[in-house]
């Protein structure tokens, strides 16, 4: 028996450009106590398609055709219902758990004061006892502790906490249907899992419908049993877990699943070239980079505990620092930019203090120490064409010979990461997508063909099936341009693939480093294998632990606290690592 | 053009729940392309403008020395109007004259340009204070920024007609220019803020970062990356500057204490409402004056709405 | 929880004392910056304005010693420092020898009173129209004429108080023309008394009203379309709360938190705004005090109703950010 019939639906957008036909066509059926994934890149319809059934398109959208069942209603199609009679069906019949755990919340009103007015607005006024025994028991069943969380504000929780308290109160009246909206998408990938497996112990247990909407293959393999692949608003395909992840009918589903770098997969890589680029020597062997004792405090918080290494710069490396939010990986990235200065120890290039030299000596050194950010949309001025960004540095470091090889040389860059530049020079930023800007970003970094690029986190806003060319992008600068590259990242996997030496960062400390395939193939340290066995994979017969485990995981965790020990796992040559 | 028609008027939009597109629509849908030209920035400049012509056409066509004293009959209406005394308003003096023969429509040719060159003139060097001191506050930060910050906040609350009536009350007399500049000194206050926030946002942003890293000077990164992203708002606060600033000097002229020997809007209605004008029903003699005053602070508000569209596209709404 | 911390009561505090300090500061110095002897200036411009003078000898000894004119510059500038902050801002020039004190407590009900009523509707009003542009569920009609009312905003009161008065008062004479109430009511606390101050007090506190709150609106619209598109507005609705519950509870709400400190740093323009207004409806408040002594070349009565409209003005201020934590608890911890 089936609680959601999508028929045959479409959702039109007028805009300015005319009509925008999100969705198209779509057909499917949520099985009562059944968990189905919808799953697609930005602008493929799924989070549309999903909202359609609680009537909650963003306006102009609108559903051009088709009917959306809710079957547990006497007239089921939810379509023709009134606004009064749509409201009482929301939360009481179909629940929804947003994407922006951190602003999904009334910053003004008590976390338990948020779950009774759900319940007032279906069930009318109720007695303040009634409601705090309903509050309490919707609160401990998403492991939260009531007496402590009900009277806080939201800004009180964490990001994993505030989340679980959006779970508690979508299945406070126990609908028939849960909608989770990338219910984890702003989340460590911890907390990730244990978010999304206490998601699953509460829908098991009301036995409803879950619609889980996502883009991540691996969470989808984990948490559903049904996939649904849109694309540009189609449904390309529709079948059980299994079928669709071992055995991907439509090209667009193979690509989804293969865009999932796997620790220990095939490399998408390609095969290195026969004469690897040479990096630079100095005539006495001081390094290229040197941290000595570095350490950053904020006030009464360390963001980074002291810590050394040197770089030789010799053969050039991709050296990944590897941590989740907070664990001070960015603070490392702007320490070695010289965008802050170290509260201790100092950062040395070519042996000089980069936070202590003269105007010439910072020219070169911005030269020859570059950057990609994180964020393609905030790196380009949206006052200037995208060409400023790469024409500026090329001017300003002496490297143009004039107009004419400025633009050549861009032309070059533009080529050299694959794109065309005629499609991509002179246009404004907010013309070119994500993956665009910041594969210019990446030719901006190879015109100046600087010693050292810093990567943080270059591919964690792209589409996941732009990762994998980008990393190429940055792996060719290594292999093909001889730059020695910093890779600051969450993401494990894709570490494992590029680098080649880790460094795993866990609140501010070095736990554990070396080789890639010692580090994270076979972790040593809890920290380290708590981190790779959340990773979600789209491997059906991984286990991925039940909301106990992962509470007890979190609980090792806590326990962690005050040793700083570092495992280090071997050595590689041109880089040592020293904690202190 | 007419495809886009065709296809928003396609069958499938005429669905129950939507309300069908009309042309009004599709053409308010286009001004999302380009936010500059939108009708609230185009009339509230095209009355500003219209003010600027009244001022220069009126001295080409019209006497100004009509705003001395005993320039025409007393009294008399606009054109077609009835005074009290019975006499019917000429084209001699179209808007009427006040209780000593001035010629309204000379008095408001040279008192309207005079209240926006106030306006205008306070809020630039209010503007140009505000973007010294914002870009010291966001850019230097520690201790200039705390001065600068509380500095601003306590001014802000400081309300400047106050200490203009003390200034004026203690000196006399003032000129256009130095009304102008003291309403200066209380008007920097809020781009000084505006300003500040963001310039400590931008100092963050990537593209910032990216100059940075591209060795450019803390001028360059001011002016060339910054300062352009700016421009809406720094229109935005000029707009609400030049209204605070006329608000204030009108304010002070109607109190009597602006410039004596030069004629100003708020000057006639002072006049008017100490001869007992709205008592001897001389309605044209405060009344046009006020309605050009009001026309002004229109095309003023106006074009401020239209330029919080420019920079917060958020606002823009079917 | 519920406490405000004490570096955020400091900090405001500080901001209070600092305003009250420099107000004061400038309206001793700008005198005093034309070089003169601010006793004979003052005396002298009242003749040259008044005719004769009876009694000028005298006032000038008592100006002379208010000023403390025989004492270095520091001495006088901590003598009318500490005078100020005792309220004693000597007597009237003008209505001599009333002390200026006296003269500013009978003014300033009037005023506070004015002030409260016209600033409170003003304030509602305006983020209420203004909420109701952008809520999804407000009526077509109202959606049409909330933004056809805003053309009178930013227009200075004093031109809507003119404008008012004209139609209200000397066309229609629905409204009394001037004063704080009626000749033939008795002060005191009658019904009569009371519903005619209500009846003189209504078209000032108006033509503050309509003019100012399309300030609110305009900003209030713009913070609603914000909060519209936050996650917990999206939320709300998806927990089928009723609309009219989410406008109050959820957007209305988050979107007064900014309002309200918008509404603390533009006191002193209403002030202004309203000093202006009292003069023309002939209102007895700290406005007209303060034209009358400009007419009258009152220099002590203007230097006191000066510095106690800032320091009204300054003190409301405190009061509101005093109150601000309380409704937004984001702001109890750490300040």
């Amino acid at each position: 028996m089936t609680i959601l019939d999508f028929k045959d639906v479409s959702i039109d957008f007028p805009t300015s450009k005319g009509v925008v036909h999100a969705v198209t066509g779509v057909s499917l059926s949520v099985g009562k106590g059944r968990r189905v994934g919808f799953i697609g890149e930005s602008g493929s319809g799924k989070t549309t398609t999903a909202l359609a059934a609680m009537r909650m398109l963003a306006a102009p959208g609108f559903v051009s055709a088709g009917a959306i069942h809710l079957n547990s209603l006497d007239q089921p199609n939810v379509l023709d219902l009134s606004d009064e009679a749509m409201r009482q069906i929301r939360l009481s019949k179909v629940s929804y758990i947003p994407q922006g755990a951190m602003n999904s919340l009334n910053p003004v009103m008590r976390i338990e004061h948020q779950i009774w007015d759900g319940i007032v607005a279906h069930e009318g006024p109720a007695d303040q006892a009634a409601l705090q025994t309903r509050s309490n028991a919707a609160l401990e069943g998403v492991g939260l502790d009531p007496q402590i969380v009900g009277p806080l504000y939201p800004h009180e929780l964490s990001g994993g906490m505030k989340q679980r308290v959006c779970i508690a109160i979508g299945v406070c009246l126990n609908p028939d249907l849960i909608i989770a909206d990338e219910p984890t998408s702003a989340l460590d990938v911890i907390t990730q899992r244990h978010v999304m497996q206490t998601l699953r112990d509460v829908q098991a247990k009301i036995g409803a419908g879950l619609i889980l909407i996502g883009h991540d293959m691996g969470l989808m393999a984990h948490s559903v049993d049904e996939i649904a692949v849109l694309k540009k608003g189609e449904l390309v395909e529709f079948g059980p877990v299994r079928q669709i992840i071992e055995n991907p009918q439509h090209p667009y589903t193979k690509e989804l699943i293969s865009s999932v770098p796997l620790v220990g997969g095939e490399s998408f890589l390609d095969p290195a070239p026969a004469v690897p680029a040479t990096g630079t020597v100095s005539e006495d062997g001081t390094p290229l980079l040197e941290l000595r004792g570095v350490s950053k405090t904020y006030g009464t918080v360390t963001a980074l505990h002291p810590m050394s290494f040197t770089l030789d710069g010799a053969v050039p490396k991709i050296i990944s620092i590897v941590g989740q939010s907070g664990s001070g990986k960015s603070t490392m990235g702007s320490l070695m930019l010289g965008f802050n200065p170290p509260s201790q120890g100092e950062v040395l290039f070519k042996g000089l203090d980069i936070n202590r030299q003269s105007a010439d000596d910072s020219l070169a050194f911005r030269k020859e120490v570059q950057a990609v950010f994180q964020d393609p949309y905030a790196c380009f001025n949206p006052f200037y064409r995208v060409n400023h960004a790469l024409k500026f540095p090329f001017e300003r470091f002496g490297l143009s010979r004039g107009a004419d090889h400025s633009q050549a040389a861009m032309e070059e860059a533009c080529r050299a990461v694959g794109l065309a530049p005629e499609t991509v020079l002179g246009r404004y930023p907010h013309q070119l997508s994500g993956g665009q800007r910041q594969r210019l970003i990446v030719a901006r970094a190879l015109m100046l063909s600087p010693k050292i690029l810093i990567a943080d986190e270059p591919v964690s806003m792209v589409d996941a099936s732009l990762r994998a060319t980008i990393l190429k992008n940055i792996h060719d600068l290594k292999d093909r341009h001889g730059i020695s590259i910093l890779y600051i990242t969450h993401d494990l996997a894709t570490a494992y693939h590029v680098s080649d030496y880790v460094m795993v960062l866990y609140k501010g400390h070095v736990v554990e480093a070396g080789p890639p395939a010692d580090v994270i193939g076979a972790p040593l340290h809890p920290y380290t294998q708590l981190l790779i066995s959340s990773i979600p994979w789209p491997d059906l017969d991984r286990d991925w632990g039940s909301a106990a485990a992962a509470r007890a995981a979190l609980d090792e965790l806590a326990a962690l606290e005050g040793r700083h020990e570092t495992i280090l796992r071997g050595e590689i040559a041109g880089f040592t690592l020293s904690q202190g | 053009m007419t495809d886009q028609h065709a296809d928003a008027a396609a069958p499938e939009t005429a669905a129950p729940d939507t309300a069908g597109l009309t042309r009004a629509q599709i053409r308010r849908m286009k001004r999302f392309d380009n936010p500059w030209r939108n009708p609230k920035l185009i009339w509230g400049l095209a009355l500003l403008l219209s003010i600027i012509a009244l001022g220069l056409l009126g001295r080409i066509f019209w006497d100004t020395d009509m705003v001395f004293t005993g320039a025409g009959m007393p009294r008399q209406g606009p054109v077609g109007v009835e005074n009290l005394r019975g006499q019917v308003g000429t084209w001699t003096h179209p808007l009427g004259t006040d209780v000593t023969g001035k010629d309204i429509l000379a008095l408001l040719i040279v008192g309207a340009p005079n209240s926006l060159y106030v306006g205008m003139l306070a809020s630039l060097i209010g503007m140009s204070i505000g973007i010294f001191l914002g870009f010291s506050a966001g850019f230097i930060g520690g201790r200039t920024d705390d001065v600068i910050r509380v500095g601003s906040d306590v001014m802000i609350t400081i309300p400047p007609l106050l200490i203009l009536v003390v200034f004026q009350a203690a000196y006399g007399d003032i000129s256009l220019t130095i009304m102008a500049i003291l309403i200066a000194c209380f008007v920097w206050q809020s781009p000084t803020r505006l300003i500040r926030a963001q310039v400590l946002s931008m100092r963050e942003s990537g593209y910032v970062q990216m100059a940075r890293l591209s060795g450019a000077s803390t001028g360059h990164i001011m002016f060339r990356e910054m300062l352009p992203n700016l421009v809406p708002y720094l229109f935005g606060s000029f707009i609400a500057n030049v209204t605070t600033s006329i608000v204030t000097a009108v304010g002070l002229e109607v109190l009597g204490l602006g410039p004596q020997r030069v004629p100003t809007l708020g000057r006639v209605i002072y006049d008017a409402i100490n001869s007992g004008a709205l008592i001897q029903n001389l309605w044209w003699w405060w009344g046009i004056p006020t309605l050009l005053l009001a026309v002004m602070f229109v095309g003023l508000l106006l074009v401020n709405l239209g330029l919080d569209d420019v920079s917060n596209p958020r606002l823009r709404r079917l | 929880m519920g406490r405000i911390s004490s570096s955020y009561l400091i900090n405001r505090a500080t901001t209070l004392v600092l305003t009250v300090l420099i107000a004061a500061t400038l309206i001793w110095i700008i005198p005093r910056l034309s070089g003169l002897d601010p006793a004979s200036v003052a005396v002298g411009r009242m003749a040259a304005g008044g005719g004769s003078v009876a009694n000028a000898d005298e006032i000038l000894a008592q100006l002379r010693s208010s000023f403390g004119l025989d004492q270095p510059l520091v001495v006088q500038y901590l003598l009318y420092i500490r005078n100020t902050l005792t309220f004693d801002f000597g007597l009237s020039t003008a209505s001599f020898p009333t002390p200026v004190a006296s003269m500013i407590a009978n003014a300033l009900p009037w005023t506070i009173g004015l002030m409260l009523i016209s600033l409170i509707i003003t304030f509602i009003i305006g983020n209420l129209l203004g909420a109701l542009m952008v809520w999804e569920n407000t009526p077509r009609i109202w959606k049409a004429a909330i933004p056809a009312a805003m053309v009178f905003t930013s227009i200075p009161p004093i031109l809507s108080g003119l404008l008012l008065m004209y139609v209200f008062s000397t066309q229609l004479r629905w409204f009394p023309l001037s004063g704080p109430y009626g000749l033939n009511v008795e002060p005191g606390w009658t019904v009569d008394f009371i519903s005619s101050v209500l009846y003189h007090g209504f078209l000032p506190a108006m033509s503050i009203v309509v003019v100012t709150f399309g300030f609110w609106a305009l900003g209030m619209r713009g913070l609603m379309i914000t909060v519209q598109g936050e996650d917990y507005t999206t939320l709300a609705k998806a927990k089928g709360l009723r609309p009219r519950y989410i406008l109050y509870r959820y957007m209305i709400r988050n979107a007064i938190l900014p309002q309200i400190t918008a509404f603390a740093l533009k006191i002193g323009m209403l002030v202004a705004g309203q000093v202006l207004v009292e003069r023309i409806f002939a209102y007895p408040g700290m406005g007209k005090l303060l034209y009358d002594a400009i007419l009258t070349q009152d220099y002590p009565v203007i230097q006191g109703v000066s510095f106690v409209i800032i320091l009204m003005t300054a003190v409301a201020v405190f009061l509101v950010d005093l109150v601000y934590p309380l409704i937004d608890p984001r702001i109890r911890h750490g300040g």
